[in-house]
């Protein structure tokens, strides 16, 4: 159980800076998830957090004590990287007492333990095989068995399902949550896909360009972005431009756009006059009949099972989003009415 | 005529040509050489009528060729290992190192190859002479008072060979290495292993592969090299390659040098067999 603390880290690859002073705090046996686009940094972090990289700058802390100047061997770190990186000449049980021997562990305890964790991640019988005989979804978690079974400080995982098909990936997401409670272990998990830090997480963080743009619970992160692109790469949004016409004492502030007016949170710049983005998520919004919501026509709709994803146009040509479950079918065309409850507006910036 | 039979055909005709050349100009004049070590000896020609095992016998009973086959063995083992230890960090380097020097150092391994092999012993008979410039210079340094013989001796052709086959162990080691992902290093790191140990249990089994292509592959050449220990040994120390070309060209005995090329490809092939075996990986690559 370790506590994990960033401080203003800085890692410069020459002139390119590919983290720009993260600062951040992990709980013990918390699962944090760095999430963004390829390039943002998020495997730089990680390499920085387990000492494949040396920051430029910054601090890193593991229940306070400084680990900057300890070598990646001596961090007690459990890794898993994405293509796994098995040893191939090695069986899952030699992949899996590598670690133990460094650590010179007593042959008896060696195997219970690796025995133990093999039954945790269900490859009990595999223990003779070499990689190249188990499938992607078996190899990882071997991968992620290998980096438990030394009972590290923390577990960092840099896009552990990337390579696995898309109904394995949604089975291993369960999975890893499931070891990581059981076993409690501080938790990294690097990922570019924002479903699987929203179900996986206790905390979210979204990095853009080396910086951390926001930090939150995974509803905090989707219900109340911190901007325009948080909010575009956290899920779908619509994005419409109003007018600021009072500020309420409350908090507040009264905005008009093709919806009327409506109340939303106050946000920093607001003034009478300017304008502001205001966002809301197409499942916020509930396809009513048109007397009961803002006027609109269906101007396409996609079918996925599921959900039923329409676009509607506003009578001043507005095209808005809208996910609703397929019970009630519109046909391309039809009038509907769109309604909107007040508290699923969130501002986002001023823009003028 | 049934699908299947007619895809045997066309694979049949393809290899052909390869077959062809194979029979031809292997396993054709191997056989000669088999067929004319059981000739008898001639007088004035190089063999007589008849069957004979004498040459064979002659072979086992001189212990003047069976020291000499053994010396050639030790040369090609010493050689081999001279280009495992020097070759395997070039090896490393090429496939690891940065791009913009990996592209000198690549020339720079290659370089040997396309100098004759003539030429490059010469060279070395420039650098390795009593008054060569490994001589001279150790001589003005007054680290030594007379040349050290480095010519003409076993050591001589150790250094050439070794030069001269060096990129046939760099090459598949290297290929081996590009081969090894860096993550794996990683992952042994992040288990707690030092570098050394990085390198044992990793690095080294896992460039094996390549490590038994580069062993099998110097050690044979060095085994059958001819222009090389012709010119560093003279007429002092001989190989057996170079006991074999004297025996067929200079006294024309023909079925005892055919004896003698047979009885080093053979103990040579045993020694690779050995080798190989002990070397076997009990793993697939991915
Ligand atoms: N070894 C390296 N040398 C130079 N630049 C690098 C290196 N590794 C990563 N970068 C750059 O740093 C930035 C962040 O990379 P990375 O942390 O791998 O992003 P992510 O994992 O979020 O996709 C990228 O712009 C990438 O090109
Ligand atoms: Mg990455």
């Amino acid at each position: 159980m370790t506590e994990v603390s960033i401080e203003r880290l800085t890692m410069d690859y020459g002139v390119h800076r590919a983290v720009d002073g993260i600062s951040l705090r992990i709980r013990n046996g918390e699962f944090i998830s760095l999430l963004g686009p390829s390039g943002c940094g998020k495997t730089t972090t990680l390499k920085v957090i387990a000492g494949f990289e040396h920051a430029s700058s910054g601090a890193i802390r593991f229940d306070g004590n400084d680990v900057m100047q300890v070598p990646a061997e001596k961090r007690d770190i459990g890794m898993v990287f994405q293509n796994y990186a098995l040893f191939p000449h090695m069986t899952v049980a030699g992949n899996l007492a590598f670690g133990l021997e460094m650590r010179k562990l007593p042959k008896a305890e060696m195997q219970s333990r690796i025995a133990k964790v093999l039954e945790m991640v269900q490859l009990s019988s595999h223990a003779d095989r070499y990689p190249n005989q188990l499938s992607g979804g078996q190899q990882q978690r071997v991968a992620l068995a290998r980096a438990l079974v030394i009972e590290p400080k923390i577990l960092l995982l840099d896009e552990p399902l990337a390579n696995l098909d898309a109904k394995l990936r949604e089975e291993m997401r369960v999975f890893i949550r499931e070891i990581q409670r059981r076993v409690g272990i501080t938790t990294v998990y690097v990922t570019h896909d924002q479903a699987e830090a929203m179900t996986m997480s206790d905390r979210v963080v979204v990095m853009f360009g080396g910086k951390i743009a926001q930090m939150g619970t995974p509803a905090e992160i989707y219900d109340q972005p911190a901007s325009v692109e948080v909010a575009k790469f956290v899920g779908q949004v619509n994005l419409l431009r109003m007018k600021v016409e009072a500020i309420t004492g409350d908090g507040g502030m009264d905005v008009s756009g093709p919806f009327g007016v409506i109340k939303v949170k106050s946000i920093e710049g607001a003034a009478p006059g300017r304008a502001v983005t205001v966002a809301v998520r197409p499942e916020a919004i509930d396809l009513v009949s048109p007397s009961e919501g803002q006027a609109a026509t269906i101007a396409s709709s996609y079918y996925s099972g599921s959900l039923m994803d329409y676009r509607a146009r506003l009578a001043d040509g507005t095209l808005i989003d809208v996910q609703t479950f397929p019970r009630q079918r519109f046909a391309d065309g039809e009038a509907v009415g769109l309604s909107i409850p007040a508290d699923r507006w969130w501002p986002l910036e001023v823009t003028a | 005529m049934n699908p299947l039979a007619s895809k045997k055909r066309a694979s049949l005709l393809l290899i052909a040509p390869a077959a062809l050349l194979i029979f031809f100009f292997l396993v054709l004049p191997y056989l000669t050489i088999v067929v004319m070590s059981f000739r008898v000896p001639g007088d004035g020609t190089p063999y007589a009528p008849g069957f004979t095992t004498g040459n064979y016998l002659h072979f086992f009973s001189d212990s003047f060729f069976l020291q000499q086959t053994f010396n050639t063995l030790m040369i090609g083992a010493i050689c081999t290992l001279v280009c495992l230890v020097l070759g395997f960090p070039v090896a490393w380097q090429l496939a690891r190192g940065n791009s913009r020097l990996r592209g000198i150092a690549y020339g720079i391994v290659l370089s040997p190859l396309l100098v004759g092999i003539v030429i490059r012993s010469y060279g070395w008979t420039i650098i390795l002479g009593n008054n060569g410039m490994i001589n001279r210079t150790l001589i003005s340094m007054g680290l030594v008072d007379r040349p050290v013989g480095l010519m003409y001796n076993t050591l001589g052709i150790v250094i050439a060979l070794s030069h001269v086959f060096l990129p046939f162990m760099i090459l598949p080691v290297m290929a081996a290495i590009q081969g090894i992902d860096p993550s794996l290093e990683s992952a042994a790191r992040s288990l707690g292993a030092s570098r050394a140990t990085i390198f044992r249990r990793i690095i080294l089994p896992l460039s094996m592969p390549g490590i038994q292509a580069g062993c099998i592959l110097t050690f044979v050449l060095s085994l059958s090299a001819y222009v090389t220990p012709a010119l560093i040994g003279g007429s002092k120390v001989k190989t057996m390659a170079v006991t074999v070309v004297d025996t067929l060209v200079d006294t024309f005995q023909w079925p005892f040098g055919s004896a003698l090329a047979l009885m080093l490809a053979v103990t040579g092939a045993v020694i690779v067999v050995i080798f190989a075996r002990m070397t076997r990986m009990k793993w697939k690559a991915a």
